[in-house]
């Protein structure tokens, strides 16, 4: 399973393909290819992002006037001017020169719905996605490799198959699902977390401390879901990484010495054991970011990237769909980045 | 193969033969059209609308029938799609090797690179969903990874023997693929093909959540965006049967794939025969 020439958690090829593939990069240029390979992906991303709407039938104009309206068709000088207003009736080697410049500048564009900067929308919404995030993923973390542990320690156990029936379980339901699910329980029958937003309305002036509580408590339900639905990957690999260490040399050496279980299955058994699960960790961020966050927050109605997603798609509000589709997208890419860079130097084998 | 008889191959079989069947016999089955207005607005279950109606009065279990058809169609047909490409990228890139190979790798890479969802959402809000393009997006966001294993596998089956003495008797590379390698490759394809399917239910009922969905056909996913757009829906007894059964339509169609690859894969990995 090593890293070599992909993704992380590349599906399991045969051996012999490593070890053949013509183009693999020496291992001690390894972080400059990988940067080499980010710095091309988020081109790609930039440049599909200017030229999608512009290859799809219909023209971007089309999306700004409603249909339905008497000068949509009809009114063709209207049309022209603000096709010319917009920049699009010049060359479009000149629009997409404009287009990278205005993005350097950070200026994406105007919201059609709420008629301000997209920039602006973005800023607004960005720290919320990153807090539920974070949030998330570690309790997920915490959750997911701890009874990895557990669970592999005691293979074919009573815990062990419970826990593996729950994981599996929960791992087949869409998010969207689980957080409607969650909502209900929680929020409307059992009334333990307020049931939308990431804060109280109108709450201005308290202190410090309640309004942290308060985000706390906004927070809490959104990101157990988020961990929830990551965690069965993690208690997989963990679980996994457990059991084959569970025959191993060394913990025979320690058992042989007379060392404290704990010690055998913590500091022998789970700390070998926790490699690939570290660059799963990582692998992760960037699924969760790009997918969950959008399920998540729009069932919680929490104000972030994702919510800002759902709320562009009902109101064909393009230029905000593209901005925040830019974003996730540097956000997931950055992060499998880190999660390749993580893992090499983690790995000996693979920095050596 | 006597793991196809394996206890959970057989139930994934059992649960999407179900769905399949209901998906196929939805017309002869439900009680009333999907669409129609059948009742008055959010009926509670009762003989008449065995799940009760939605929030204008149409048939919820008519509208769940109806809604395998939809899943199952764009869950088949994006796997196959995916396993075509994949199938057509993957095994010529190893059979050519040189540029042609390096060339297919470099696409495949961007490709893995790219973030589905978002892009997924992006391009079907801007085309418009339906069936046809719903297949297509899923098929084309999904092929690269099947690609990379299937290059991999034909890498080392180009070693053995066969292939090349069939080249040797002068087999073209269309001969070749048909004859030796689509067969020595079927197991990795169909779990590529069961994985992909598995996916795509999710995808497509994730789409149809944020409502990029068809707006001919019923969507599981449809049914849980119009139940969050109702307002006040988490405090009125319908949520039990407006979400639930849809939402649990979709999670038993993703069990029904997860268990068939589980169950098949002792014998659909190559690591795993050899080992054994």
């Amino acid at each position: 399973m090593t890293p070599v020439g992909g993704v992380v958690d590349e599906p399991a090829t045969s051996p012999e393909q490593g070890a053949r593939d013509p183009d693999r990069p020496a291992r001690s240029r390894l972080g400059g290819a990988r940067l080499a390979a980010y710095l091309l992906t988020v081109y790609v991303l930039v440049t599909i992002n200017f030229f999608l709407p512009r290859a799809l039938p219909g023209d971007p104009i089309d999306a700004l006037l409603d249909p339905s309206q008497p000068a949509y068709l009809q009114n063709e000088r209207l049309r022209a001017e603000i096709t010319a207003y917009y920049g699009l009736d010049r060359p479009i080697g000149v629009q997409y020169v404009d287009y990278l410049a205005d993005l350097a500048r950070g200026d994406l564009g105007t919201s059609i719905r709420y008629n301000v900067p997209v920039a602006d929308l973005l800023a607004e919404r960005l720290p919320w996605t990153l807090l539920l995030v974070g949030a998330g993923l570690t309790a997920a973390v915490i959750v997911g490799l701890s009874a990895g542990v557990h669970s592999g320690w005691r293979r074919g156990g009573r815990d062990d198959r419970r826990l593996l029936a729950l994981f599996l379980g929960v791992s087949n339901f869409p998010a969207f699902f689980l957080a409607s699910i969650a909502l209900f329980v929680f929020a409307v029958q059992l009334g333990w977390v307020p049931l939308a937003g990431a804060r109280t309305p109108f709450a201005s002036g308290q202190s410090w401390f309640t309004q942290v509580a308060d985000v706390a408590h906004h927070l809490a339900l959104p990101a157990a879901v988020m961990a929830v639905s990551v965690a069965a990957d993690y208690f997989l690999v963990m679980r996994a990484g457990m059991v084959g260490e569970l025959g191993a040399d060394h913990l025979l050496g320690g058992r042989v010495k007379g060392l404290r279980e704990r010690r055998l299955k913590y500091r022998y058994a789970a700390r070998n054991a926790l490699l690939p699960a570290v660059s799963l960790v990582a692998a992760r961020v960037g699924t969760a970011v790009s997918g969950l966050t959008i399920f998540i927050e729009t069932v919680f109605a929490y104000p972030g990237i994702g919510r800002l997603v759902f709320d562009a798609v009902s109101f064909r509000d393009y230029p905000v769909l593209q901005a925040c589709f830019l974003v996730l997208a540097l956000l997931t890419v950055t992060a499998n980045l880190g999660a390749d860079l993580a893992y090499t130097r983690l790995d000996p084998r693979v920095r050596a | 193969m006597s793991v196809l008889r394996s206890p959970l191959s057989l139930a994934g079989a059992a649960l999407l033969g179900g769905l399949l069947l209901v998906g196929a016999l939805a017309p002869v089955i439900a009680p009333y059209d999907p669409h129609a207005l059948a009742g008055e607005a959010l009926e509670a279950p009762s003989s008449r609308h065995l799940l009760g109606t939605d929030g204008i009065g149409q048939d919820l279990f008519s509208r769940v029938l109806w809604g395998a058809r939809t899943s199952l169609t764009v869950a088949l047909g994006a796997a196959g799609l995916a396993m075509a490409l994949a199938v057509l990228v993957g095994v010529t890139a190893a059979l050519l090797g040189g540029a042609a190979d390096t060339v297919a790798m470099r696409v495949v890479d961007v490709f893995l690179a790219l973030p589905g969802l978002p892009l997924l959402v992006l391009v079907a809000a801007m085309v418009g969903a339906n069936r046809l393009t719903l297949i297509l997006l899923i098929g084309v966001i999904r092929w690269p990874e099947l690609a990379r294993v299937l290059r991999g596998q034909t890498l080392t089956l180009r070693q053995r023997g066969f292939v090349a003495s069939a080249r040797g008797f002068g087999g073209g590379l269309g001969w070749v693929l048909r004859r030796h390698l689509v067969p020595a490759l079927a197991p990795l394809i169909l779990a590529g093909f069961i994985t992909v399917a598995g996916t795509a239910v999710l995808m497509e009922a994730g789409l149809a959540f944020l409502g990029l969905s068809d707006p001919t056909a019923v969507s599981w996913g449809g049914i849980l965006n119009r139940a969050l757009l109702q307002p006040g829906l988490y405090f009125t007894p319908a949520w039990t049967w407006w979400v639930l059964p849809a939402g649990f339509a979709i999670t038993l169609t993703v069990l029904g794939f997860t268990f068939l690859a589980v169950g098949l894969e002792p014998a659909l990995n190559p690591r795993w025969r050899r080992a054994s």
